[in-house]
């Protein structure tokens, strides 16, 4: 084969799965540049798609692929119709944050109706046989289903295009994209548009997931597996620009082609650091229109501070006790000591990472879709330490925490000067670019982990942790984890409470006045960002030395939801808000586990509630309930009304 | 048959949480939960404990490996149902059950919660190798036996340990059915192409040393890797395609192995290289590829047609519980991995698991395999392993043509290469 035609192959090979990207980003990216919704769901989506279409390909037996074809999009159009309708219409008006988060939960309630329906047990579709098979053109044989991917991709991609230039929808759509509030000043129902939007996107992304379904296997995970490549994609091209998700979708497809037959290491990393190149010069993406849209400022992020009931005298008195029962009470009843070592522990140790993120999110209104990145890199240092370096317990968290704190403070020194949604994504980016390269390093145990370390109490012998057990089985280093956690919480608040805090606040409320004052904000914020890595390091570095060792599952994105989730569900902006959610979360999911196999779903399906009706967290619900009961005129204030009448700056 | 109640011994405990015997003693004190703020009951433990034992199963029923689980977990019910049925074994077996979620940490919880909390002394599961190899730790910490689910060879190589005996058969003993065969057979021209990831790296090594060791003129045309996960095989396939290589090995599992076969048959390499991979013959790759697959090699640690040991029986058995359905090879591992742990305690008297791992390595039985042990030296089951050709099954699933075989003592390389020295 000559080079030329190798090369020509694999430009095809990249246009395939171009294509592909395409009709998820192009959904992905219109959907967010009318509704200002980032959709995590669109995988999901892709993927219902490919099972609706996999059953109804099977029901009409043979053309059952052009039947599928046509029929699935419909069916999971009309279901993104419905959620749009009934789970994100409710949310217009707050921050793109609680989009994510919806959506969020959405994945996981989709992830487990599909398992239910289909099992767990892949599938792979059966092609039309006038595609299978390879075609001749210009002299070199090719995979006729790849160019079937291309032209109807194309077909497809063009029929948009057309209809968004050509068609009365269409201009309403671009206008609302480029200035919502402008429309509707001009006396268009834009809202109405929104189920259009959200249904259509749904419907390119079924109609990628019935295509690719005929290259690879239909199995559950496929949503998740596209999702991060799609809002790389939209990312690249411009958020809320059709023709950069176009784009975007065939350069991303091309370069990831290249990258993995010219330079193999850096497969898997190519396009993350991509992205990351792409957010640090070009914030807005090839296409993106830097004027457009709202993205990262429409609506304000919901705190619990001033949704926050109880006076501070009861708090401490609260938090006092509660600490005292924590240290006390294991040693007194006989309980199965698994509850103490280790259901207990793990919350506290979650609770410290949601502590973490809350610095950052809830007080300087910093969303980091990646800060699981100093949770595994806390984990990782810890582990290599006691490994190499030092057996001692306490150096090796130490390690931990000052490596991720360095790592926070690069991440962040690059991250910070974008904000928004692209802080988010870029955060993202980071994480996926650290996980991806784990699996890469043989000193960091590649995809086996590390296991089997053994640190102690001591500096450089002593009691092995664990070794040292009280009344009732206890573990000590149950203790040595309350004890960080406690220490954590302190140090939290007392940075909090001194100017510093005042400073992260004021930021959070308004950057431009904070800026106007005289504060160097982009300094304040990157120095919260470093408390914050490090502090997820030492979860992380506590989750290793719990678990027994590291593996690249400590840095997967999953455990970044997890813990904005917990977060959320605890009420951010107050600093045990967040703590009480991974309390929370945690109880639930031990509880759901006797019950059902599905109780991620059960799970997804209690966030999305909060999200919708209680978004300040579990914190504001005894002034939502006291709101709820005493309506009279004058009476207690209801948090959300009051919300939704705040104006922006 | 008597049960001996040993008493607790004294020994090193380098465990977080407390051992299960110290838990016993404890929980005689009181019942009550209280302000940690836990609901949920407490499992029954010990009970009729000299004559019953408590074995976990924990698999994989979410997360990457959930389409594998779930038949893991069916062997051992069936297990557990033989084994109390049976008058062979003089002890109640009682299953309790638990999810892996492919992690590691999820893994440890869940474990300690079956451990500590429903009282198991014994303990089976897992398949990929970071999950198994955290839980190797896990069970000489709490000083429980340990039957891992995962094939990489460190489970019971470099991380072995006194309380891990291992039924599933491992990637060296696969390697040396495959790799003798593949070379000698189907071309030695050979390109390897791995999934970027522990057990691709094992792959290559193993596959080429033993290839180099059959024929010294083995030329490795190509070496490529992607990454784990990747769903798009194009630009190596064209690479394979466009290179002389007669043979491309695929060291892949799961997904990564499906993708990539499907797309190389639509991309017509099929037809000009033969595809070799260690998992090939696995039911679920079989059974998402359909046609795609046929013409295609791979090691078998286990097909249902087998006239090995009491495979007759056991396939039987299954099919009747299970609406029809034939087995596969990680429902094979986990009826094996109970009834022959089951076996040991028999033996051994005792449902002490310390009693149980003295009693177990070197201890001939029948399985499914004909006569089998965990051999001594690193408590690996000496499995015989098979090259297999994919050929046109009754349906739409390929079936498995078995072309050579290796006998279990042959197929497994000794424990000082495989970095084990135990007993």
């Amino acid at each position: 084969m000559s080079a030329a035609t190798t090369l020509l192959e694999q430009v095809l090979n990249g246009l395939t799965i171009g294509m592909v990207y395409v009709l998820l980003a192009a959904g992905l990216s219109i959907i967010f540049g009318v509704m200002d919704v980032i959709n995590f769901a669109h995988g999901e989506f892709f993927a219902l798609g490919a099972y609706v279409g996999l059953s109804v390909a099977l029901a009409t037996g043979s053309g059952g692929f052009w039947v599928a074809l046509l029929v699935a999009p419909l069916l999971v159009g009309l279901v993104g119709a419905g959620v749009e309708r009934f789970t994100i219409r409710p949310l217009y008006g707050r921050n793109p944050l609680y989009h994510i988060l919806l959506t969020f939960g959405l994945v996981l309630i989709f992830k487990d109706v599909i398992t239910l329906i289909w099992g767990q047990q892949p599938y792979q579709f059966a092609k039309p046989p006038l595609l299978s098979g390879t075609v001749t053109l210009f002299g070199f044989d090719y995979a006729l289903y790849s160019y079937f991917v291309i032209g109807i991709g194309a077909l497809i991609a063009l029929g948009t295009w057309l209809a968004l230039t050509r068609t009365r929808y269409g201009l309403v759509i671009r206008a609302g994209s480029m200035d919502r509030d402008m429309v509707r000043y001009l006396g268009i129902d834009i809202d109405r548009y929104y189920t259009i939007v959200f249904a259509f996107g749904a419907m390119l992304a079924a109609v990628g997931g019935v295509v690719l379904a005929g290259r690879q296997n239909v199995a559950p995970g496929m949503g998740n597996a596209v999702i991060i490549p799609a809002f790389i994609v939209v990312v690249l091209g411009g958020l809320g620009s059709f023709r950069g998700a176009v784009v975007g979708g065939l350069l991303i497809g091309v370069i990831q082609t290249f990258v993995r037959s010219q330079f193999p290491f850096l497969e898997g990393l190519a396009v993350f650091l991509l992205m990351i190149a792409v957010l640090l010069l070009r914030p807005q993406g090839l296409f993106g229109n830097p004027e457009w849209g709202t993205g990262g400022e429409g609506g304000d992020l919901l705190t619990a501070g001033d949704a926050d009931v109880f006076d501070s005298a009861l708090k401490r008195r609260i938090g006092v006790g509660l600490v005292g029962v924590l240290a006390v009470t294991p040693l007194l009843i006989g309980l199965p000591s698994y509850y103490v070592n280790t259901l207990v522990v793990n919350i506290l140790i979650w609770a410290l990472f949601a502590l973490s993120l809350d610095f950052v999110m809830g007080y300087a209104g910093l969303v980091s879709l990646g800060h699981v990145l100093f949770y595994g890199v806390g984990a990782y240092a810890t582990v290599l330490a006691v490994m190499h370096l030092v057996p001692s317990l306490f150096v090796a968290l130490a390690v931990g925490i000052a490596v991720s704190a360095v790592i926070a403070w690069v991440v962040g020194y690059l991250s910070i000067r974008v904000s928004g949604v692209y802080f988010s994504m870029i955060t993202l980016a980071f994480a996926e670019l650290f996980f991806s390269a784990v699996f890469k390093l043989e000193w960091a145990g590649s995809s086996d982990g590390l296991f089997g370390f053994d640190p102690v109490y001591g500096l450089f012998a002593g009691p092995s942790v664990g070794s040292i057990e009280l009344v009732g089985g206890v573990s000590v280093f149950y203790y040595v984890v309350l004890a960080a956690v406690v220490g954590s919480y302190l140090l939290a608040r007392q940075v909090m409470r001194a100017p510093f805090g005042s400073v992260l606040q004021a930021i959070r409320e308004s950057e431009l006045r904070t800026g106007f004052i005289g504060y160097d904000v982009t300094v304040y914020k990157r120095r919260a960002f470093v408390v914050s890595g490090g502090l997820a390091g030492l979860a992380g570095g506590l989750a290793a030395v719990q678990t027994g060792g590291v593996s690249p599952e400590f840095l997967a994105w999953i455990r970044s939801g997890e813990v904005i989730v917990m977060t959320i569900l605890g009420g951010m902006g107050t600093l045990y808000g967040p703590m009480l959610g991974a309390g929370v979360y945690l109880v639930s999911k031990e509880l759901l586990l006797g019950i059902t196999e599905q109780w991620q779903g059960v799970l997804g399906l209690i966030f999305v509630l909060f999200v919708i009706f209680v978004p300040r967290g579990l914190v504001s619900l005894p002034g939502l309930l006291a709101g709820r009961f005493d309506r009279s005129p004058g009476g207690g204030t209801d948090v959300l009304a009051e919300e939704e009448t705040e104006v922006t700056d | 048959m008597v049960m001996s109640g040993t008493p607790p011994s004294k020994r090193r405990d380098r465990s977080i949480a407390p051992t299960r015997r110290r838990l016993l003693k404890a929980v005689g004190t009181s019942a009550t939960l209280g302000a940690a703020g836990v609901a949920g009951c407490l499992g029954t433990i010990g009970g009729d404990a000299e004559n019953t034992v408590t074995y976990a199963t924990l698999n994989p029923m979410s997360g990457t490996y959930n389409s594998l689980g779930p038949t893991q977990r069916k062997g051992a019910e069936l297990a557990a149902k033989h084994i109390n049925e049976s008058d062979e074994f003089g002890f109640e077996l009682k299953l309790v059950k638990g999810d892996t979620e492919t992690d590691p940490t999820a893994a440890q919880q869940a474990a300690r919660r079956l451990v500590n909390k429903d009282g198991a002394q014994f303990l089976f599961g897992a398949i990929s190798s970071s999950v198994a190899l955290a839980l190797n730790e896990f069970a000489q910490d709490e000083e429980i036996i340990y039957n891992p689910g995962g094939a990489a060879v460190p489970i019971t190589g470099e991380a072995c340990n006194e309380w891990v005996f291992r039924a599933e058969t491992n990637t060296a003993q696969v390697a040396e059915a495959v790799s003798e065969y593949t070379v000698k057979n189907l071309g030695n021209r050979v390109w390897f192409h791995i999934s970027d990831y522990a057990y691709g790296e094992s792959v290559l090594k193993r596959v080429r040393s033993r290839m180099e060791a059959a024929d010294a003129n083995l030329e490795v045309v190509g070496v490529s890797r992607s990454q784990l996960g990747a769903s798009n095989y194009d630009s190596f396939i064209s690479g394979i395609g466009g290179s002389d290589a007669q043979v491309a090995v695929l060291g892949m599992t799961g997904s990564d192995l499906i993708n990539f076969v499907g797309q190389a048959a639509s991309q017509g390499l099929k037809d000009r290289v033969n595809l070799m991979s260690p998992t090939m013959t696995f039911a679920v790759v079989r059974g998402a590829l359909g046609k795609a697959a046929v013409g295609t090699y791979g090691g078998v640690r286990y097909v249902p047609q087998l006239e090995t040991g009491d495979n007759r029986a056991f396939v039987e058995a299954y099919r009747e519980e299970y609406d029809g359905e034939d087995p596969d090879n990680f429902a094979r591992v986990g009826y094996e991995s109970l009834r022959m742990t089951a076996r040991g305690i028999e033996a051994a008297e005792s449902n002490e698991p310390a009693a149980v791992k003295d009693q177990l390595p070197g201890m001939e039985m029948d399985t499914i395999f004909g006569r089998n042990q965990f051999r001594a030296c690193d408590h690996q089951a000496m499995n015989p392993t098979w090259m297999g050709e994919l050929v046109e099954g009754s349906g739409e699933t390929a079936g498995v043509k078995l072309l050579s075989k290796v006998e279990g003592k042959d197929a497994l390389p000794p424990c000082e290469q495989l970095g084990c020295s135990l007993g």
